[in-house]
């Protein structure tokens, strides 16, 4: 286990925006290991690999492989020094067949022609050899999730790669298929190929890694054999604030409930419930927060609450009527705002003045008329006062929102949602990139809104301080289910916090029954 | 204006500048190639067209069916959907009111007579442009496939309406009866012989960027096409509003084609579609689906037209070269990111430039 296969050593990588996404990051993989990377969302995995698989350069430090120092141009390079990735988004040509996806890259020719007997023979003593169940000649698009999954693996093995990459591969498999994938990555190993596990599930860390690496803020917080820790020990090396904010604020007198959810599921395209059964109501004067890992159902329930989304069964009340089968205008009008998780998708469009951006949402609205015309007067001093209000800095509200920085992009949101007159708040995301100074004026109007005007906030946020220190009530999201419910959100401890989160502890119905 | 909201317009112009002149020289170097007597065919392709009133009648009458096409076009960029059915719509809609003014025939005054056959084809355009919107709707059919598909349906049906309803068998081409004199439109302007089509183009241009800048349905389109997703997110109906700017667009397209007809001609005889839809388009884009500028674009294309109109009258060069000068040009004019260096960097100097100053006014202040 000594041999040392790949070792990334002091890895810093700045982005040109500023973002330091790895800092002093080391990682060392030895031969024959199946290694765990772990880290909340941002952590700097995915950079880490980046760099690793060539899609990325590091601004500082060295990678070793096989004990000779590497750089690693492209993602071409990475390969021919036999580190292969397995993308948690399969890139693969679905019309064409299981060999020709494989063989893509390294096609056998004959006669200057692709020779497609010589790939699928290939493709199949290759999938033989590590006893993946797969036809060569069947079509990529014909194939179930995990079928694809081994086409994207033999992709790497064909390539001769000695390092596999997995990039979160249990996310979209199946229990049953999680299985055997393991079983193959645990042959895979013991052939001779390392592999570098990339995933949230612990239970699956613990299960087949034997060493793990975490991140946290881009920081390695050192690597460890995994039979020295447990679940709730790991969760807590991951999950953390680097810089404790506080909002000073009172408890919460909370009115009538504004939205009641009652056992709302959710089914995507491949027929998986990822809102699976979730009711709680969000009283006036409150803000609820939603922690949880991305990706567990929190985009879907903003969806579904902003009126963009659509949901199987159960209901959602928005002041005592139903949401279901009514627009996003009519559920704006019922008393929704909604502050978009991506500000460049949802929440402005970028060639448009701040002005039309501002008033997005209303100008349709009798008020701003006059005959057939809109009332300029009346809409440019509103936005001239809101403008002043929220602090943009612009030189003048007709220019267009994409020249902002992503502070004022966001204030120009937040001036819009903050003052449609709504007395729901849905706020995904609301301080995602930007700089401090908005964020806190963002966090602090929140929270001031609910005391003092009465506002319903549910507030979904991968910010930890966020979530703990805006929150009133706190409820955590795994697996499409509200699994742990806290009266009071800055009273608990992140490693608390962590440990739902990520599965380690589920909480019973008993327990959260008061709390919803 | 913030400086780079002005490096940014400043560059535009240049841009468009820089093109032409781009253009123009490799025209150039084309022509001393090929032709015995260069310099008065550059000249011709430049002043020949503004030599005589008739000429700049000429540019202005041909600016007009351009300038309501590129209108007609707005719509469908406006809201991000390339129905390039105004193409046929332009042709079927000369062919319908041909047709219907023939049917009303002498009896009515022109007071009554324009604005039915105006109406008829509007409602020509909306109907034509309703197939490819609905198509695209309900079976999620590409809208530029179907429309043009359905240019080359429509002009085969305006050639049959012509043939078997309405076809002048006393003459020796194909054309149709004279429509009432009623129904035709006056050339005005004396000497440069204009269409009073030039009227209804003003009181367009006027109109739509009235619609587009300062009402609210305006304001939906321009949401819509710019960010669908965004326009959906604060409650406006991403589907049905580029419906409807597909349907006025069609009912634009329609007048454009009425205009024409009635305004130029006296038979409807048009054997193909006229390629004033495609020309729209490339109005629209010059334009930058600005309905204010339209009128610019429609009259920088009909000058180069009527340039190359001249050449080939008085030069020795086929007029195939002088599609290929249109092309280059309107190729860097329309090539967004043209010299977008040139104005990234001219943007980030400012900001640095920027960013010294303010930190020596911070000096400055610390100092004292």
């Amino acid at each position: 286990m000594a041999d040392e296969l790949l070792r990334m050593q002091n890895i810093t990588k700045i982005y040109s925006n500023g973002f330091i996404a790895n800092k002093d990051v080391n990682l060392v993989i030895h031969k024959n290991e199946i290694h765990g990377l772990v880290g909340e969302n941002g952590a700097g995995k995915t950079t880490l690999m980046k760099m690793l698989f060539g899609m990325e350069l590091p601004n500082e430090g060295q990678i070793f492989i096989n004990g000779k120092e590497e750089k690693i141009a492209n993602p071409l390079d990475a390969i021919s020094k036999g580190v292969g990735m397995v993308h948690q988004h399969f890139m693969l040509l679905p019309s064409l067949s299981v060999a020709e996806n494989v063989t893509l890259g390294v096609e056998p020719i004959k006669n200057g022609l692709y020779d497609f007997e010589r790939a699928v023979a290939e493709t199949q003593a290759i999938a033989d050899k590590y006893n993946f169940k797969i036809d060569a000649r069947a079509k990529v698009r014909d194939l179930s999730v995990g079928q694809m999954q081994k086409v994207e693996i033999l992709k790497a093995l064909i390539k001769g790669a000695k390092l596999l990459i997995m990039d979160e591969p249990t996310a979209v498999l199946t229990p049953q298929e999680t299985e055997e994938l393991f079983e193959q990555l645990f042959v895979l190993r013991d052939d001779g190929v390392s592999i570098i596990f990339i995933s949230h599930k612990l239970e699956e860390v613990m299960h087949i890694c034997s060493r793990v690496t975490v991140l946290r803020h881009g920081v390695c917080m050192g690597s460890h054999d995994t039979k020295d820790l447990t679940q709730a020990s790991l969760s807590k090396l991951m999950v953390g604030r680097d810089v404790v904010l506080k909002i000073e604020k009172e408890d919460p007198v909370t009115g009538a409930a504004v939205v009641s959810i009652k056992d709302l599921v959710k089914i995507n395209t491949i027929g998986k419930n990822v809102i699976d059964g979730v009711s709680f109501d969000i009283h006036a004067g409150e803000v609820v927060g939603i922690a949880g890992v991305e990706g567990n159902g929190q985009t879907e329930l903003a969806e579904v609450l902003s009126g963009l989304g659509m949901f199987a069964s159960g209901d959602v009340l928005l002041n005592g009527e139903t949401i279901k089968g009514k627009t996003v205008r009519e559920i704006r009008d019922m008393g929704m705002a909604y502050i978009a998780e991506d500000r460049m998708v949802e929440g402005v469009a970028g060639n448009m003045s701040i002005k039309m951006n501002i008033v997005a949402d209303r100008f349709t609205k009798k008020e701003f008329s006059k005959g057939i015309f809109m009332d300029a007067k009346k809409i440019n001093d509103l936005v001239d006062q809101y403008i002043k209000d929220f602090e943009i800095a612009c030189d003048s509200p007709d220019e267009p929102v994409r020249m902002l920085s992503g502070g004022n992009i966001q204030k120009v949101v937040v001036a819009r949602e903050f003052t449609s007159g709504a007395n729901f708040l849905l706020a995904c995301q609301p301080t995602r990139g930007i700089d401090v100074g908005t964020a806190e004026m963002i966090r602090k109007t929140i929270v001031r809104k609910a005391r003092e005007e009465n506002l319903a906030c549910l507030l979904i946020s991968a910010d930890l301080n966020e979530v703990l220190e805006c929150s009133d009530r706190l409820l955590v999201m795994r697996k499409g289910k509200i699994t742990a419910a806290f009266p009071k959100a800055n009273e608990v401890s992140e490693e608390t916090l962590g440990e739902y989160m990520l599965g380690v502890r589920d909480m019973t119905a008993e327990e959260m029954e008061a709390l919803l | 204006m913030s400086k780079t909201q002005r490096i940014e317009s400043t560059m535009e112009v240049v841009r468009t500048l820089v093109g032409l002149v781009i253009a123009y020289a490799v025209a150039l170097v084309i022509l001393f190639a090929i032709s015995e007597d260069p310099v008065y065919i550059v000249q011709q392709f430049i002043l020949g067209p503004l030599s005589s009133p008739r000429r700049i009648g000429s540019i202005i009458n041909l600016a007009i069916p351009f300038t309501l096409c590129g209108l007609a076009m707005c719509f469908m960029y406006a809201v991000n959907r390339f129905n390039l059915v105004p193409e046929g719509i332009f042709m079927l809609s000369a062919c319908t009111v041909t047709w219907v003014a023939l049917k009303l025939g002498n009896g009515l005054p022109a007071i009554v007579m324009l604005p039915i056959l105006f109406v008829v084809a509007i409602l020509t355009g909306v109907v034509i442009a309703f197939i490819p919107a609905i198509m695209e709707r309900k079976f999620n059919a590409n809208v530029v496939v179907v429309s043009l598909m359905l240019n080359s349906i429509i002009a085969f049906l305006a050639v049959a309406i012509m043939r078997y309803t309405m076809r002048d068998s006393s003459i020796s081409y194909i054309a149709s009866y004279e429509i009432p004199a009623s129904a035709q439109m006056p050339k005005i302007l004396g000497k440069f012989s204009i269409q009073s089509g030039i009227i209804i183009a003003i009181v367009a241009v006027v109109a739509v960027s009235l619609l587009f800048y300062k009402t609210s349905f305006g304001w939906k389109m321009r949401l819509v096409g710019e960010n669908p997703r965004f326009a959906g997110a604060v409650g406006l109906s991403a589907v049905s509003i580029s419906f409807a700017a597909q349907l006025i667009g069609g009912g634009m397209a329609g007048i454009a084609g009425c205009t024409e007809m009635l305004g130029n001609y006296t038979r409807f005889r048009w054997s193909a579609t006229t390629q004033h839809g495609f020309d729209g388009l490339l109005v629209a884009v010059l334009a930058k689906k600005n309905p204010a500028l339209v009128p610019i674009g429609a009259i920088f294309l009909a000058y180069i037209r009527i340039g190359a109109d001249v050449v080939n009258s008085t030069g020795d060069i086929p007029p195939e070269f002088i599609t290929v000068i249109q092309g280059i040009i309107i190729l860097l004019i329309a090539a967004e990111s043209f010299m977008s260096k040139t104005k990234n960097k001219l943007i980030f100097k400012a900001a640095e430039k920027e960013e010294a100053e303010r930190k020596q006014k911070q000096q400055a202040n610390t100092a004292a």
